[in-house]
């Protein structure tokens, strides 16, 4: 369908993902929609989500790569930059975004914004405060939720 | 009507007047009188519209009974009637009967009302049963604007609908209420007029069947008046501006109200809407006539590339296409004028000529004709009123005036056309010497006052009707009358290019008896900021540069520069250079304040009509300064290949365009100028193998390329990129080398200058910021990887680079990728690192850089240069002069190094040069015998230069237009020039630039004939195809 008119842009970016992946990240296109890409982030290591299995759902609008890709956890999360729908709070995704950047270095940010939380920007009020009063326990929950929805399966 | 008033009657007039009525009055008064003096002073005195200089629009006698009235003012009115056997009229039984008829309405007339007509309407009765008799005075009700429902719409067929009834009028008595409507033509053209109260309408009954039916006549008598607010000046405007914005085939109701009331003017306009309405469709004109084409579609291609290659689209008229659109003026009638003793020079009898015609234009002479000369768009009308005698109406805006509208109501001054070549400088300058003055007086009162005391001494008096003139010209405006009052009066201001400020001093130095002219140069920046300084020269001599930067920048009243002087008289040199009508230099021109203004230009077309609007506003040619004007009468008509715009255009020239070329000939039939002959001749070369090897692998490229876009159909959208493959191609027909090293960018060609650039760009960066944004090392990184000619990959398209550019942040991105991320086209962010860039600081990547090669070392002559060799130092031997003309100064470049190793001393012209430097190349060239050689580009001599110490012109390479190699080449083949002129051109065989020369005689056909739209974007199509074959 849709695949027949991909901007060489995308099929080059789409091989590049698949011949040499970056570490700790896949990401290969749907069979029906070329735009539409599984992707799955291992939690990096030293961060509450080490050992979980992240999915993630990337899709290449029409303007792309004019317009930054749309990108959601399909894997519940506790985090602080994403809410409960897993729509995720990353500069680079909205106003910030440009046609240098890839596929490749979004992904590539979000595996960095799980290592390092930022909860003077949040997405999700209710886990930034508890971030900010009770890092500690709030890092517990972020585990404890990693093992319960991000473990293999 | 066409007599034309004397200096003699006016100041006959003048003498039994009085200074109450200015020359413009007594003028209007005679021509209303057929130069019958006593007439004239009749028309004066009994007429308030005459207007006394204290009030100069409005009727200012008091409020006189409306019987009196009439019988004080019988006798102008008997004396129009006296007339009216030798026109058209309305017959004078008519208007009496209607006056008695209307005598009832006319007694609750107020002043401000002017009784326009009567006639007989016949009104369609709405209602039954009925009874008015002859003489019921009757109301006429108007129905608001828009949907506001009237009475019993549905009476007259149920078809009807709303619309159409909020346009009837009806009308009523007072006894019986309503009555009937008056015919849909007459409420058509009233509803708007009477709307804006602009005239009202007053009636009564004059016959009606005895007991009225449905659909019965009624005869009604209506007179209709008109509001003198109609003439106010404001209102003039206001009108003007909401006509413009309007749709521009709306009939203007007011001369449709003439017409219905059988009012004839008793002097037509030259051109009317219903010319326009009747034009014929461009395809019949193309059949019937040889009248250029629309040169607007020209130009709407050539939008599509402006920003790319303006120049190479530019499509410049040759001199035969000028004169087919302007017309040639038949000057061999005109008188000679023998200059003054201090011009140190003969003049020509064709210049003797100029200089009579332009002393004429400016003592207001040819004014005083133009002054009773009636504008082509307006007509004269006679008024039922006894006390105005003359309105004025304009056939295409409806607007109407008291004034008397000439062709010439501002204009002091003119174009001196003459094609290039004949010695505009020197008659100008012999113009400058027989009269130079200062600005005019102070303030318009002395400007009058003088005026007035000077009109008994009769030898005076041709001075005092110009100066009088100038002060209703002052009155007309009042505001700036205020403003000008504060300028201190200035000599005569030259505005000339850059190229010419040496010329023009030098002519007058030369030419001008030394004392009789002081000069001063108004230019750099050490330029004076004191008024008095310009004004303390006969002559200030200043470039466009300046003209505009003193515009735009503030309080240019005040602050000692140009504006702050009123000039006696401003000459535009090469005036086409403000052709471009929301330029700077252009608006700059037109706020000059000056007495006297003077267009001087070979060419006063070069791309489009509009190209004459700009120089009709600077030279205060009213109404033509106003564009919706220009537009809807000249622009538009134009474009759509209506004849009737060009000949409008012409007749607005006519009186003060002065044009001949160098095929007009005398008196006698002789040429005016006789010239040694020119031979024009072409050089078809060959190239050697090693060329046509080099070139057919550059030509299978490109075209790959150029079939990739056709296939694709997007041929008009890649111009700029097909533009830019034939570019290469044409400049591998001069020298391969040229390809090579990318002469178009030669600033950065050198990786070096790259470099040095970017390190220092990157300094500033660093300043401004205060932190760094790109590491030395990783420019030098970039700059070595340019070097080694490394590929690479756009971070957008992920492709090889396709021209690509790099930022000031030293990121490299194809261009397209770059300019299609930004929002806005001529800045945004760097998609790498965000800083905010313009268009402007993007560099241009030498592409092909690993060809570099070291030219000098690796010299080899390409077949053209060994050829243009093989003629130089043919002519080296004779000592003759020559030029070498080339559109890429990269080829000028290249040719030096054959030339020193030939020993042919030679000189170099070009776009680079400082002013002072261009003045030492042409002087050194002229003078030093030794120098025989002028590489010069082809746009660098592009204007004025007299380059007649050279014989011979090279012509390198092939231009798009054979009209700008026209002009190159007249540079020597002008006044001055003593010796036979040989200009040879130089072709490659079988390679694009033979082609181009196909093209080129087609292109005078895209000129010459006319082709619509889609046709011209066919046969560019058809014409780049052409290039690749």
């Amino acid at each position: 369908m849709a695949n027949s008119n991909l901007p060489r842009r995308i099929i080059k970016e789409t091989q590049r993902l698949l011949s040499e992946p970056a570490p700790g990240i896949s990401a290969s296109p749907s069979e029906d929609n070329m735009r539409y890409f599984n992707v799955m982030i291992l939690g990096p290591t030293q961060s509450p989500y080490e050992g979980g299995v992240f999915k993630l759902e990337l899709f290449l609008p029409e303007e792309y790569p004019m317009a930054a890709p749309k990108v959601r956890f399909l894997t519940k999360i506790y985090h602080p930059n994403i809410d409960k729908l897993g729509r995720i709070c990353l500069d680079i995704l909205k106003d910030k975004w440009s046609p240098a950047l890839q596929i490749r270095t979004v992904l590539l940010s979000i595996q960095a914004l799980l290592s390092a939380p930022n909860p003077d920007d949040p997405l999700s009020e209710n886990i930034a405060k508890h971030w900010k009063t009770n890092e500690a326990e709030a890092v517990e929950t972020a585990k404890e939720w990693t093992r319960l929805y991000a473990s293999g399966a | 009507m066409g007599s034309k008033v004397n200096d003699e009657h006016v100041s006959t007039v003048r003498s039994i007047v009085g200074t109450d009525y200015t020359d413009m009055d007594i003028i209007r008064s005679l021509h209303l009188a057929n130069n019958d003096v006593t007439a004239a002073i009749n028309i004066l005195f009994d007429t308030p519209s005459f207007n006394r200089k204290d009030a100069p629009q409005m009727l200012s006698n008091p409020r006189v009974p409306s019987q009196n009235s009439q019988v004080d003012n019988r006798k102008p009115v008997l004396k129009r009637d006296d007339r009216s056997t030798d026109g058209p009229h309305v017959g004078s039984f008519d208007r009496e009967r209607a006056s008695v008829d209307c005598r009832e309405g006319r007694d609750s007339t107020e002043n401000d009302w002017w009784f326009v007509g009567c006639s007989e309407v016949a009104g369609l009765s709405t209602c039954k049963g009925r009874r008015v008799k002859a003489g019921d005075t009757l109301v006429f009700t108007f129905p608001l604007k828009k949907s506001s429902s009237s009475p019993s719409p549905g009476k007259f067929g149920r078809g009807r609908n709303l619309a159409a009834c909020s346009e009837i009028v009806r009308f009523s008595t007072k006894e019986h209420g309503e009555i009937g409507r008056i015919p849909n033509e007459w409420a058509r053209c009233l509803l708007p007029l009477v709307r804006d109260k602009k005239v009202k309408i007053e009636g009564s009954v004059k016959f009606a069947p005895d007991k009225l039916g449905i659909m019965d006549t009624v005869l009604l008598s209506m007179s209709v008046f008109i509001n003198i607010s109609m003439f106010h000046k404001q209102h003039h405007t206001s009108l003007k501006a909401t006509i413009s914005s309007a749709d521009e085939t709306v009939v203007h109701p007011l001369p449709n109200l003439f017409r219905l009331l059988g009012l004839i003017p008793f002097k037509k306009a030259e051109y009317t809407p219903s010319d326009l309405h009747t034009r014929k469709r461009p395809l019949d004109m193309k059949a019937s006539s040889g009248l250029p084409a629309p040169l607007s579609s020209v130009n709407k291609n050539n939008n599509l590339s402006r920003s790319t290659d303006e120049v190479e689209n530019d499509v410049v008229l040759s001199d035969s296409d000028v004169d087919k659109i302007v017309g040639v003026g038949a000057s061999p009638e005109l008188e000679e004028m023998e200059p003054p003793c201090t011009l140190q020079c003969e003049l020509r009898p064709y210049q003797k000529q100029a200089l009579h015609w332009m002393v004429q234009l400016e003592k207001g002479h040819c004014m005083d004709e133009a002054a009773t000369t009636l504008h082509p768009c307006w007509e004269a009308y006679n008024l039922a009123d006894k006390r105005s005698l003359v309105i004025y109406l304009n056939a295409f805006t409806g607007d109407a005036t008291t004034e008397f509208p000439s062709t010439l109501e501002m204009a002091r001054g003119g174009i001196l056309a003459d094609s290039m070549g004949l010695g505009k400088t020197i008659m100008t300058l012999a113009l400058l010497l027989t009269h130079s003055g200062r600005g005019g007086l102070p303030g318009s009162e002395s400007t009058y006052k003088l005026a007035s005391e000077s009109t008994n001494v009769s030898n005076a008096l041709e001075q005092s009707t110009c100066q009088s003139k100038e002060m209703t010209k002052f009155l007309g405006n009042n505001q700036s009358v205020v403003r000008k009052n504060l300028l201190v009066n200035g000599g005569s201001l030259i505005v000339c290019p850059l190229t010419l400020i040496g010329q023009w001093k030098a002519e007058i130095e030369t030419h001008a008896q030394p004392g009789s002219l002081s000069i001063y140069i108004h230019y750099g920046q050490s330029r004076s900021k004191d008024a008095i300084i310009l004004t303390q020269n006969d002559v200030v001599i200043t470039t466009y540069g300046i003209l505009a930067s003193e515009f735009s920048s503030e309080n240019a009243e005040e602050n000692g520069g140009l504006f702050s002087v009123r000039w006696f008289r401003v000459v535009l040199d090469e005036a086409h250079t403000i052709k471009s009508v929301k330029g700077q230099i252009s608006l700059a021109a037109a706020a000059l304040v000056a007495e006297r203004r003077w267009c001087l230009t070979g060419t006063p077309i070069q791309n489009s009509l509009e190209d004459i609007y700009s120089l009709l506003r600077f030279l205060r040619m009213e109404p033509w300064g106003s564009w919706a004007w220009w537009n809807r009468l000249i622009q538009k008509p134009f474009e759509e290949g209506d004849q009737r715009g060009l000949k409008l255009v012409q007749s607005i020239l006519k009186p003060i365009m002065l044009r001949r070329t160098k095929f007009s000939t005398d008196r006698e039939g002789r040429p005016i100028l006789i010239l040694p002959p020119a031979d024009v001749q072409v050089i078809y070369c060959e190239l050697t193998e090693a060329e046509r090897d080099f070139y057919e692998a550059l030509f299978k490229k490109s075209k790959v390329k150029f079939d990739k876009f056709v296939e694709q159909g997007r041929v008009l959208h890649n111009y700029a990129s097909i533009l830019e493959l034939l570019l290469r191609l044409r400049q591998c027909c001069d020298h391969p080398f040229l390809v090579m090293s990318r002469g178009d960018t030669q600033d950065f060609a050198d990786l070096d200058k790259l470099a040095k650039r970017f390190l220092k760009g990157n300094k500033d960066a660093l300043d401004k910021e205060g932190k760094q944004i790109v590491s030395k090392a990783y420019i030098e990184g970039v700059v070595e990887e340019l070097r080694k000619g490394e590929q690479g990959e756009c971070p957008i398209c992920l492709e090889a680079f396709e021209d690509a550019v790099l930022t000031p942040c030293a990121h490299r991105l194809c261009r397209e990728c770059l300019l299609a991320c930004w929002r806005n086209s001529n800045s945004g962010m760097c998609p790498v690192c965000r800083k905010n860039i313009t268009r402007q600081d993007l560099i241009t990547v030498p592409a092909e850089s690993r060809f570099q090669i070291d030219i000098e070392k690796n010299w080899v002559e390409s077949s053209k240069v060994t050829v243009l060799l093989h003629e130089l130092e043919n002519l080296q031997s004779l000592g003759l002069k020559s030029i070498v003309f080339s559109q890429w100064t990269a080829f000028l470049d290249l040719l030096q190094i054959p030339l020193s190793r030939n020993k042919i001393p030679f000189a170099r012209l070009d776009g680079s040069l400082s002013q002072q430097q261009r003045e030492n190349v042409i002087r050194r060239f002229s003078e030093d015998s030794d120098v025989l050689v002028l590489l010069m580009s082809l746009k660098a001599g592009g204007v004025g230069i007299n380059l007649t110490a050279a014989s011979n012109a090279f012509v390198m390479d092939p231009w798009w237009n054979p009209a700008v190699e026209e002009q190159a080449v007249m540079r020597i083949h002008r006044i001055g020039q003593t010796m036979s002129v040989k200009i040879k051109r130089f072709i490659v065989k079988g390679t694009v630039e033979e082609r181009m020369e196909a093209v080129q005689a087609r292109k005078h056909k895209l000129i010459s004939g006319a082709l619509t739209d889609q046709e011209v974007r066919t046969a560019r199509i058809e014409e780049l195809k052409m290039l690749f074959t």
